[in-house]
């Protein structure tokens, strides 16, 4: 149960460290405008 | 700790990771991203089940999010739909490893959940597709044993998930099944299997994915315009490199989808992508060197090859899948060929939980912490809804509105939509691109040029109600588009720009504009008869109900119960649950 709990705890840590980096990046996005309006995507 | 107890931690890992990664798309509201459309308030149209003459794509996903959106908020069920791919997806993987230790299989577990390919494709949207991923690991460990008493139950069980996501998932799915059990040469015991009896699960396999696939097979069989196949399709769908490693290199890494807008935010440079690679390697190593599983070890690996094969294929050698496309217009099922890499997930997955066990064994727990961490901090942009990516917006109140004038008209005639192209940036969806949603949000025939535009290529349309309305909509007015059986234009985009004439304005908004046509008939196209339909659905329907036919089981726990167990020799035979 302790492994268990330490691996829970792990994918938390390592999900709240993820969260602030995408944070800490979007802190600086506009939304992004993607030209031309009516594409699928690009290669 | 006991086997349930493996499996509810599992369950909550992965439920920690699909939190972690939909973030703000959890948010009331709908995450509309590429082929994601949920529509609030869906109902049965003949569109749900392929009968308008538009290739089925969408049979028999769209049914069961319409069934399910009958009992609960549809904006829910689509929450609902992506944190059950991640709970399922770290579940399957986490019983596909051969350990009793806890670690291992959450090892295995997270890097199946967490990996370019599950973010990519949840960036294009692919939910149906991602459904038949995260039951792959299930498929693997079943298809083995299709010749067993009730193996073919199990199969069943094992590809309902894929059989809801439809064409794209259960042809993965299928696939890695039919590999599985014609490449598996060991039984539970570890005996040979002779080649009379891996045909025979074999045969077992396709007949159990074709009355799975009849729900569209049908409806795509019978569809008057037949079944189409571009081959210019191949070179745009063709697997594209998204590290610095080349396309196979990232195709290896289990990224490399054709479409370069959805690869997650700063995955590709150099640090992280090499990172993951020593980790996509090192977990292959350690499958091929201590993987002792000996019922699905080489099926699983063969299914890898193969897939990987196939998911190089339009990149490698364009001409050859062209070729194919052109001799049988079925095998265009393989120009979006990274969807192959999936069963090299699943042995990438079971490596590192293989990999983790050994270093436990080798009394060194924390590589094994970080084989459970290392997926998420070397791919930690597809956290928080894909760096952002994923939000929940509301549809506009126009699109509300417009929908009730439209449903409570009974007089007939289609929907035209303008401008005349399949996907939209909306700003109210922050200019992320989608499926234009309007087929599904209003209850009537709704025609939309289902031309692709892929960069600089056009991929022709195929509904041939599109076809045959193209003049019409490059030029609207309401003589033609009486003629052509239109009773409304709805523009959705640009609203100010486009005003068919001669039409009555009913609403005019910021976000949609809607005019009706008066004096149109009800619309004629070539339908899919429906009676054949109705018997498909019926027989696949029989089939899936039929698999789940024994006294006191459930969804889940059959479906855990067909992993082998890690000691069969300590129960008696006898006592062997058959999930």
């Amino acid at each position: 149960m302790r492994i268990a709990i330490a691996a829970l705890v792990g994918v938390l840590l390592a999900a709240g460290t993820s969260f602030g980096v995408v944070q800490l990046a979007n802190s600086s996005q506009k939304d992004p405008v993607i030209k031309p309006m009516y594409n699928y995507g690009a290669p | 700790m006991g086997k349930r107890w493996r499996h509810l931690v599992a369950a909550l890992t992965g439920l920690g990771l699909g939190l972690a990664a939909l973030g703000p798309g959890l948010a009331p509201g709908f995450v509309l991203s590429y082929d994601m459309v949920f529509t609030p308030d869906p109902a049965f149209t003949p569109m749900t089940f392929g009968l308008t003459g538009t290739v089925p794509r969408q049979v028999p996903s769209d049914a069961f999010v319409t069934a399910l959106a009958t009992v609960i908020p549809s904006d829910a069920v689509q929450k609902l739909v992506l944190l059950a791919i991640f709970v399922m997806a770290c579940m399957s993987a986490a019983s596909l490893v051969p350990s009793p230790r806890l670690l291992p299989r959450l090892a295995a577990g997270v890097c199946y959940a967490w990996n370019p390919f599950v973010a990519e494709r949840l960036l294009l949207g692919q939910w149906a597709l991602l459904l038949g991923y995260a039951a792959l690991p299930w498929v693997v460990a079943s298809a083995v044993r299709t010749c067993e008493r009730g193996g073919t139950r199990r199969l069943v069980r094992a590809l309902v998930l894929a059989a809801i996501g439809g064409f794209a998932a259960l042809a993965m799915s299928g696939l890695v099944a039919l590999v599985v059990a014609l490449a598996s040469s060991r039984s539970r015991g570890g005996e040979r299997v002779n080649g009379a009896e891996r045909l025979k699960g074999a045969v077992r396999v396709v007949g159990i994915v074709v009355v799975l696939s009849l729900p569209w097979l049908v409806p795509g069989a019978l569809r008057p315009a037949g079944v189409p196949g571009d081959g210019t399709a191949v070179d745009v769908f063709a697997a594209r490199a998204d590290t610095p490693f080349g396309v196979l290199g990232s195709l290896l890494t289990l990224g490399g989808i054709w479409n370069g807008e959805t690869v997650p935010r700063g995955y590709g440079t150099p640090v992280l992508a090499g990172f993951w690679l020593a980790v996509v390697l090192g977990s292959l190593f350690a499958y091929w060197k201590w993987c002792r599983e000996p019922e699905w070890r080489r099926g699983a690996a063969v299914a890898a090859a193969v897939g990987f094969v196939l998911a190089a294929l339009g990149a490698v050698a364009p001409p050859v899948l062209r070729g194919a496309v052109g001799l049988w217009s079925g095998f265009a099922v393989l120009r979006d060929g990274q969807q192959y890499v999936a069963p090299l997930a699943v042995v990438v997955a079971v490596g590192l939980g293989v990999a983790a066990d050994k270093a436990i064994g080798a009394r060194f727990p924390m590589i094994a912490v970080g084989a459970v961490a290392a997926p998420v901090l070397l791919l930690p942009t597809l956290a928080w809804g894909a760096a952002g990516d994923l939000r929940a917006v509301r549809y506009p109140a126009d699109w509300a509105r417009a929908r009730e004038i439209i449903n409570s008209d009974s007089a007939p005639g289609d929907v035209l939509v303008l401008p005349w192209a399949l996907y939209r940036s909306y700003p109210w969806n922050h200019g992320r691109r989608v499926l234009d949603p309007l087929p599904r949000y209003l209850h009537r025939r709704v025609v939309v040029n289902d031309a692709l535009i892929v960069g600089r290529t056009t991929i022709p349309a195929e509904d041939p109600r599109a076809i045959a309305l193209a003049l019409a909509a490059a030029h609207p007015d309401s003589a033609t588009l009486r003629d052509r059986d239109v009773r409304y234009v709805v523009v959705d985009a640009e609203t100010a720009k486009y005003r068919p004439i001669g039409a009555v304005p009913v609403l005019t908004g910021p976000d949609l504009a809607v005019y009706r046509v008066d004096g149109a008939k009800a619309g004629h196209e070539d339908r899919v008869p429906a009676a054949p339909v109705i018997v498909a659905w019926i027989a696949a329907s029989a089939v899936v109900f039929w698999s789940f036919l024994i006294p006191g089981t459930t969804l889940g726990l059959p479906l855990l119960g067909s992993i082998r167990r890690r000691s069969p020799d300590r129960l008696p035979h006898h006592s062997r649950r058959a999930p």
